[in-house]
């Protein structure tokens, strides 16, 4: 039977958010391209990732409009994009620095999404709601009211 | 038929399936009336135990009425109200004989599967995953039983549904738990666990004379059903206080507890620190399977000379076993899949007899179609949720 | 590459031998593979060792099992002993949804999902 792929869609949320704010701030200035296109071009995607992540629809979503699946299909475009940019551009030209960030950021999404588990909803909440209206128990009662279960032992 | 069907990760649904059939002569066919979710299936819900496929019924706490038997069973009629046993027991292999029915030699036909993760195959199990067989379980209208001269007993129409549909699982999971703790009168025994087999093995220590039963857990509504209800004497909330093993020996003038039960498994919650941290990575990330912690603060906390006893379900490995502790302290481990044929009839007398109402445990009671929901429920343990059952 | 397989049947040496031979319960596979089966007691009330030993095993179907790694072989003799073992103990040999037929090596690679069968499925697996 082949193992399920490690990464639910939380996890992926997780680091969907957390890899979006670091290219957003120190992430140019640690790779060496501050101030150059590539930051610009690294933080628009970084913004546009964060941007539909917020509606997609798994744990960490805020709006749930974009299926999961289809979140993990435009990471994949969105990777290829970002790698090809500095080519297209021509910026690449300019030194290892202007095209290897990109390269190397896309890499690092496709790896992700090879390890990402695209079935069930990740780590959701169920409607409690809806559970405690059709419940036929009243779990309150049954924990502090009556008398004790078990007879001592004889 | 409808029936629960584990549909990827933290996912069921409510799907049609075909009707179950006799496939051999010793099977026959239940219609369910009532069935549970237990916490083992969560294990199944969340991922952690491979094997289990898209379309396969959960559900192995289960009873109703038999509808037909096969050619091979005699001791059970069409009409009759039975609750089945989780194991899948054959009665004439060695093991059966010798009332290991847990590890039933003949049960699995995917015992070359299961071979290959303990050494050793061990027997059936209802609705869960391939390893155990791919039996198709009971959150289901109908299911069929296999080995049906072995498993299920028989039970009056004087008791509800509630009242013995635990004799399938919980109640002697919690049973034996507390009976490996060898009790003589007197003892303090220590529960990690006040989930419902916990709750059992807090009952069934206290059935068998333990003179002090502390129940550990992190939900202060399952601490307050331990002591309301369960009979726990004492109560450790890990969420105000982390550091279990101390508390166990203020509570016992520094002995620590004389047994130890570990109704927790493989899913601990408990953990603090840089180890609880790298352990739910590596979970996450399924490079380990199993979280030790509360195994592990067990076997620290038993008392020199005592009694580890291990009902919660593990699946794989664990890093870090405290083997230094184990072995100069003296300890005894025992564990197991619970061995439910053993205990079925005595357990039922007991509940005849008044000695205890297993229904206690029941918070939540839904109709089958919001098994996805009561999954969810039950898995964030909200509503003050601490047992769920569905009717189909 | 292990070419040993035994099994442990709860029955007497002269039973499992008798049955060994009778028609409804002969493990065809190990038959056909020409292996060494030997019986011995197990100690206690444990029963009969069937002991089956694949090296001994000559022509081309042993030959092909020996380039292809052995194991396909020596799986398939697990289960013939399983099945053997189920037979004789039980009466029959326990099917799951997963694995209809019972224990098949087969099966391992492709289960069906742990659901009842539906009606052409029972046909084809023969109920």
């Amino acid at each position: 039977m082949r193992r399920r792929k490690p990464v639910d869609a939380t996890l992926h949320g997780v680091v969907d958010y957390n890899a979006g704010a670091l290219l957003l701030t120190a992430f140019p200035r640690l790779a060496g391209i501050e101030g150059t296109r590539s930051a610009k071009q690294v933080r628009t995607a970084a913004a546009v990732h964060a941007g539909y992540s917020t509606l997609t629809d798994y744990p960490l979503g805020m709006v749930k409009l974009i299926p999961f699946k289809a979140h993990l299909a435009i990471d994949a475009l969105g990777a290829a994009a970002l790698a090809a940019t500095p080519f297209v551009t021509g910026q690449f030209k300019q030194g290892t620095r202007q095209w290897l960030p990109h390269v190397g950021l896309a890499l690092f999404e496709l790896m992700s999404l090879a390890i990402t588990d695209p079935t069930g909803r990740g780590d959701y909440h169920g409607d409690v709601e809806a559970v405690r209206r059709a419940n036929r128990e009243d779990p309150h009662r049954k924990i502090h009211d009556g008398s004790r279960a078990v007879a001592v032992s004889t | 038929m409808r029936a629960t069907v584990w549909s990827g990760r933290n996912t069921v649904q409510v799907e049609n399936v075909p009707d179950p059939k006799i496939l051999n002569d010793r099977d026959a066919i239940v219609r369910i009336t009532s069935t549970a979710i237990c916490g083992s299936d969560l294990h199944l819900y969340d991922g952690y135990i491979p094997t289990v496929k898209r379309g396969d019924i959960l559900g192995h706490e289960f009873m109703g009425e038999v509808v037909e038997t096969g050619r091979g069973v005699s001791n059970l009629q069409v009409g009759d109200r039975v609750v089945v046993p989780f194991p899948i027991a054959c009665g004439n292999c060695w093991s059966c004989e010798h009332e290991l029915y847990s590890v039933c030699e003949n049960s699995n036909p995917n015992a070359g599967l299961a071979e290959k993760t303990f050494g050793h195959p061990t027997c059936g199990i209802f609705g869960y995953s391939h390893l155990t067989g791919g039996y198709a379980g009971g959150q289901a209208e109908y299911a069929r039983v296999p080995f049906a001269d072995v498993g299920p007993i028989k039970v009056e129409d004087d008791l509800t549904d509630e009242q013995v549909l635990f004799l399938s699982d919980i109640f002697p999971t919690g049973y034996m738990g507390a009976e490996f703790c060898d009790i003589g009168g007197g003892e303090v025994i220590a529960v990690f666990g006040a989930g419902p087999v916990g709750q059992f093995a807090i009952a069934s220590a206290v059935l068998l004379g333990a003179e002090r039963v502390i129940a550990i857990d992190g939900y202060d509504y399952r601490l307050q059903m331990a002591l309301n209800k369960a009979g726990a004497t004492d109560a450790i909330n890990f969420n105000e206080d982390p550091d279990i093993v101390e508390q166990l020996k203020d509570l016992t003038g520094g002995r620590g507890p004389d047994a130890v039960i570990d109704a927790v498994g493989m899913e601990a919650a408990h953990g603090h620190g840089a180890l609880h941290t790298v352990e739910r990575v590596k979970q996450a990330t399924r490079s380990e399977s199993d979280r030790g912690h509360a195994l592990r603060d067990a076997i620290l906390a038993c008392r020199p000379g005592g009694i580890v006893s291990v009902i919660g379900v593990y699946g794989g490995l664990i890093d870090k076993f405290p083997s230094g502790a184990f072995m100069n302290k003296g300890l005894t481990l025992k564990a197991g899949q619970c061995h439910v044929q053993r205990y079925t009839r005595p357990l039922y007398e007991r509940i005849r007899k008044g000695e205890i109402d297993p229904s206690f445990v029941v918070t939540h009671r839904l109709e089958l179609g919001m098994a996805p929901d009561g999954y969810e429920t039950f898995k964030h343990k909200q509503d003050e949720c601490v047992k769920v059952v569905l009717n189909p | 590459m292990r070419s040993k397989a035994a099994i442990t049947v709860h029955r007497s040496r002269e039973e499992v031998a008798r049955l060994w031979r009778d028609e409804a319960y002969r493990p065809e596979y190990i038959e056909e593979q020409d292996a060494a089966v030997s019986f011995k007691d197990a100690p206690g009330d444990r029963g009969t060792e069937i002991h089956v030993d694949l090296e001994r095993s000559g022509g081309i179907s042993g030959l092909a099992a020996k380039l292809t790694g052995g194991q396909p072989a020596l799986a398939k003799v697990k289960d013939d002993l399983r099945r053997f073992k189920q037979r004789v103990e039980t009466g029959e040999v326990p099917r799951s949804d997963g694995a209809p037929e019972g224990e098949r090596f087969e099966r391992k690679l492709k289960q069906r999902p742990a659901q009842p069968l539906s009606e052409s499925e029972l046909e084809k697996v023969g109920v």
